[in-house]
């Protein structure tokens, strides 16, 4: 609902687009839907991207916690004199390991530990939300680490930011997916997923994220209760594509990882309404810190 | 506004000790990050505001800290899961975790229900009493949540 503003709205309008400290009384924005207010748009933080290619699950972790901490401590108004961080959305592809989320912390058998290994694959146990999946080759994993505040978006809102962005590369490739309230990431029937989400929020600074399947080998599923959904089975943008041999809207040879990313970076940009530059223009010291940290 | 909780403040440093005054004034202060905490006899009770659960939507799994563990102002103490997104929670004032609300790990939507009373996550007996003096008052808390304007 509408409501009147001060005179002050003028100089909010114009001013910086960079985070800084808040002086004291300010007013703290907070916005609870994707449909946000005009005066919420005009001035959100860009996103700078960057496609990492295969990097290894513990390290990609191990970075995001470092990512995570120093943008904490730079809202907080401290980390003067070290380069400023930026939002960005890491894209990339893992070595294939089973993941779970941390309410199944100690709850997976030492047998069933042993199975997962036994099918090649390593098995870790993180702090994101959501429970167990696979990740591994063919699927496209994005961890966007962006302080959802300056963005406005309440934690569910960021959530189905994410769905919507992914939602919207399929539509491109002209596969019809959809979300649902009660099961958290991306279907293109009742019963199949072809992207899951599970994020860790700190101080409003977001990690984790999704892991969209685009040519992945869906084998790898078999051996778990994906998400531990029963019934419900792990689809991948090839696969339905080829069901549904239907290429509208797109004409695109391949569904791979990297033929993904650029229309998930733009589809991202759209539904979130920022603004998306590689990571290199946008802020070569915040791209600095990540591949120091990838060595 | 800012004027009378300065004059709160001073009336009760100068006629009461922070201890006495805990047991005679049961004060509900807020925090930014919409947590909300309530004192009484030096312990604190602390959980999620409405504005907070809203924003979390549906909250399916709650990670609460160990029963006299000590944590310092700030410190994560747990966290809150919703859809598949787990936010950490933060203790706002120092001390030991005296209590936490078991029923929350079975009914973990409590807090989606009632999430400024049955829906409280932890006690804490405070080490500094007079760091709620920091945080905010209900007025200034609600003027906060109402600057969003929608």
């Amino acid at each position: 609902m509408a409501t009147v503003r001060p005179a002050r709205r003028g100089l909010i309008s114009v001013r910086s687009c960079l985070e800084r400290p808040r002086p004291a009384g300010a007013r703290t924005y907070a916005s609870c839907t994707l449909g946000r207010a005009q005066k919420d748009l005009d001035c959100l933080p860009p996103v700078g991207y960057v496609y990492l290619g295969n990097v290894a699950y513990d390290k990609a972790t191990r970075l995001q916690t470092e990512l995570v901490s120093r943008r904490i401590e730079q809202v907080r108004g401290g980390g003067a004199g070290i380069s400023r961080l930026i939002d960005v959305l890491l894209l990339l592809e893992h070595p294939p390991v089973y993941t779970n989320g941390r309410r199944n912390k100690g709850k997976l058998s030492d047998e069933e530990i042993w199975r997962v290994r036994a099918a090649g694959a390593d098995y870790v146990e993180t702090n994101r939300g959501g429970e167990i999946t696979f990740h591994g080759p063919g699927q496209l994993v994005g961890y966007p680490i962006m302080h959802i505040k300056a963005h406005h978006l309440a934690a569910r809102c960021y959530v189905e930011g994410l769905e919507n962005t992914i939602i919207d590369v399929c539509r491109k490739l002209g596969l019809p997916a959809f979300r649902t309230p009660e099961f958290p990431g991306v279907w293109t029937s009742p019963d199949r997923k072809v992207a899951a989400i599970g994020s860790h929020i700190r101080r409003y600074i977001t990690s984790h994220g999704f892991g969209l399947n685009c040519t992945t080998d869906l084998a790898w599923f078999t051996h778990i209760v994906p998400c531990g959904l029963e019934g419900k089975y792990a689809t991948s943008l090839q696969t339905e594509l080829e069901r549904h041999n239907n290429h509208k809207g797109a004409d695109f040879s391949s569904v791979g990882v990297e033929a993904v990313v650029p229309l998930l970076v733009e589809s991202f940009g759209s539904v979130f309404n920022v603004k998306m530059e590689p990571l290199a223009t946008l802020s070569p010291a915040t791209l600095e810190f990540i591949q120091d940290r990838l060595q | 506004m800012s004027l009378r909780i300065l004059t709160q403040s001073f009336i009760r440093q100068r006629v009461f000790t922070p201890a006495f005054a805990a047991r005679f004034y049961g004060t509900k202060k807020f925090t930014s990050s919409h947590e909300w905490i309530d004192v009484e006899d030096g312990v604190g009770t602390i959980g999620l505001t409405d504005y907070a659960q809203k924003s979390l939507g549906d909250v399916v799994f709650v990670e609460l800290p160990e029963v006299d563990t000590e944590v310092e102002a700030e410190e994560s103490v747990g966290a809150v899961e919703s859809v598949k997104a787990a936010s950490e929670i933060y203790s706002p004032v120092a001390g030991t975790i005296v209590g936490i609300n078991e029923g929350l790990l079975e009914k973990p939507n409590t807090i989606n229900k009632s999430p400024e009373t049955d829906g409280w996550l932890f006690k804490i007996k405070l080490s500094d009493a007079s760091e709620i003096d920091k945080l905010l008052d209900e007025a200034a808390y609600k003027s906060l949540i109402e600057s969003e304007g929608h």
